[in-house]
């Protein structure tokens, strides 16, 4: 089934399944199959952000001030988020968008991914203003083991669901050999792919970030690094956006709300998206004792890191129809991370890192005439 | 008048009097010094998803994250009549 940029076929959208129908041809909004994710763009579209309007000049000064231990734990926070979204800026793109068929999803999974490269080009801009040469960093992220070992975990289910992408296109269903393998492509193990690759993108939107997440907000708490906190802050509201995205794929299939294949697949590769998440919950504990492993910061160790994380874990496998896996920590170990999740906080002063609502430019436009009336050009 | 404060169990273990007319149902259980969960606080991210198991709700702003039969999210919705919700 090779792709084509305009199907030339006369199809309904709103027959579609989400993927692996027809594909897309024409990119209309004024009816969607699935609503939501036009309403997805349009909320993430409105929080539109540019990492330059950050001032994180003031960062430096504190960043010298970090012990080395803490030094460790903030620049290895940024290698690890600078590797997520290297891959979620592109990913979701050419995994999913060869095999979608709904206009809206299409659009939603463009406007995903470009956010996820907003986040790329502010790691770019707090590295810049803490280092001269930032390449150390960088380069750093192919060759530290703790990285390579999660991007690997991360990268396999993409890559996976792209390469039977691949051998259908060309091939269509059947059996094919490359390089001396023989592989099986038939629609259902496409699906699978699918199942599964969507299961892993959930997992990463899910908690990959948030042990970085409360290290940033920890060093905000000390009124440190505050420049950085507000972009993660962003950064934070952006994820929670694209795992509502995920969450909904799930839930539409395996509810019946999509794809009839697809519901019985969830129901096949329940244990395997369970083993999933708890694989990305390990990893995710094992990054924190990486972290603290020169010592803790303030305010903050491994054991508080792990609860935080099985807490979340159990919030967001509730939302996908799981029991909470972690049933001993209901309750948050870290309150305090929930004033800089808040999407809006407008209460409180707006100089405060937990805000992010003044720092786009924002545009008033209840301007009347007596407000430019002593204004001559 | 429409009665607008409806008795709300959490955990069938606690009893409040909630105005309907005075903020969300999350913003009610903080008040009375509940322990929480929430990110957003504008119904897109899921955090403070609860399960009602018996009334009914009404939305103040269009919830995106998804609601499983039986979830509600209090961040973003007034009490309609008398609750039991488990947050
Ligand atoms: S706190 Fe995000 S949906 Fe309620
Ligand atoms: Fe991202
Ligand atoms: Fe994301």
């Amino acid at each position: 089934m090779s792709y084509s940029t305009f199907n030339q076929a006369q199809i309904n959208p709103l027959n579609e399944p989400m993927y692996f129908g027809n594909s897309v041809n024409v990119a209309r909004y004024d009816q969607q199959k699935h609503s939501i994710f036009e309403k997805l763009i349009e909320k993430q579209i409105s929080f539109f952000w540019r990492p330059e309007e950050v001032d994180v000049s003031r960062d430096r000064v504190d960043f010298n001030k970090l012990t080395t231990s803490e030094k460790h734990v903030f620049i290895s926070n940024l290698k690890y988020q600078t590797l997520l979204d290297s891959i979620q800026g592109r990913s979701p793109n050419i995994a999913l968008l060869p095999i979608v068929s709904l206009p809206e999803l299409e659009t939603w999974i463009e406007t995903w991914s470009f956010f996820e490269t907003i986040h790329s080009r502010s790691y770019t801009h707090i590295l810049r203003n803490l280092f001269s040469d930032p390449s150390e960093v960088f380069e750093d992220i192919v060759i530290n083991e703790q990285i390579k070992m999660r991007a690997n975990d991360i990268s396999q289910y993409y890559d996976n669901l792209i390469f039977y992408t691949q051998l259908w296109q060309t091939h269509g269903e059947g059996e094919v050999e490359v390089d001396g393998e023989i592989y099986n492509v038939t629609m259902r193990e496409l699906k699978k792919k699918l199942f599964l690759c969507i299961n892993s993108v959930n997992a990463l939107e899910a908690i990959r970030f948030y042990v970085s997440f409360a290290c940033t907000f920890a060093f905000a708490e000390r009124e440190l690094m505050e420049g950085n906190a507000k972009i993660i802050r962003l950064i934070a509201r952006d994820e929670n956006v694209h795992l509502t995205s995920t969450q909904h794929m799930i839930n539409l299939w395996q509810y019946g709300e999509d794809d009839p294949e697809m519901k019985e697949i969830a129901e096949e590769l329940r244990d395997d998206a369970y083993e999933i998440f708890m694989t990305a919950v390990k990893q995710e504990k094992q990054w924190a004792h990486y972290l603290f492993k020169d010592g803790s910061m303030i305010g903050l160790n491994e054991s508080m890191l792990c609860q935080y994380v099985e807490y979340i874990a159990n919030l967001r496998m509730q939302a996908i129809g799981f029991d909470a896996p972690f049933p001993e920590q209901r309750s948050n170990p870290l309150p305090w991370m929930n004033k800089y999740l808040v999407s809006d906080n407008v209460q409180v002063a707006p100089q405060e890192a937990e805000i992010s609502s003044y720092l786009v430019g924002q545009i008033d436009s209840s301007v009347d005439a007596s407000d430019l009336g002593d204004f001559d050009l | 008048m429409t009665q607008s404060v409806f008795k709300v169990i959490v955990n069938g273990e606690h009893e409040l009097a909630v105005d309907a007319s005075e903020g969300t149902l999350l913003e009610a259980l903080e008040a009375h010094k509940l322990e929480v969960n929430y990110h957003c606080k504008s119904g897109f991210c899921g955090a403070c998803r609860s399960t009602l198991k018996s009334g009914s709700v009404r939305y103040l702003t269009d919830p995106l994250a998804y609601i499983r039969k039986g979830d509600i999210l209090p961040c973003c919705c007034v009490p309609e009549s008398d609750l039991e919700i488990d947050h």
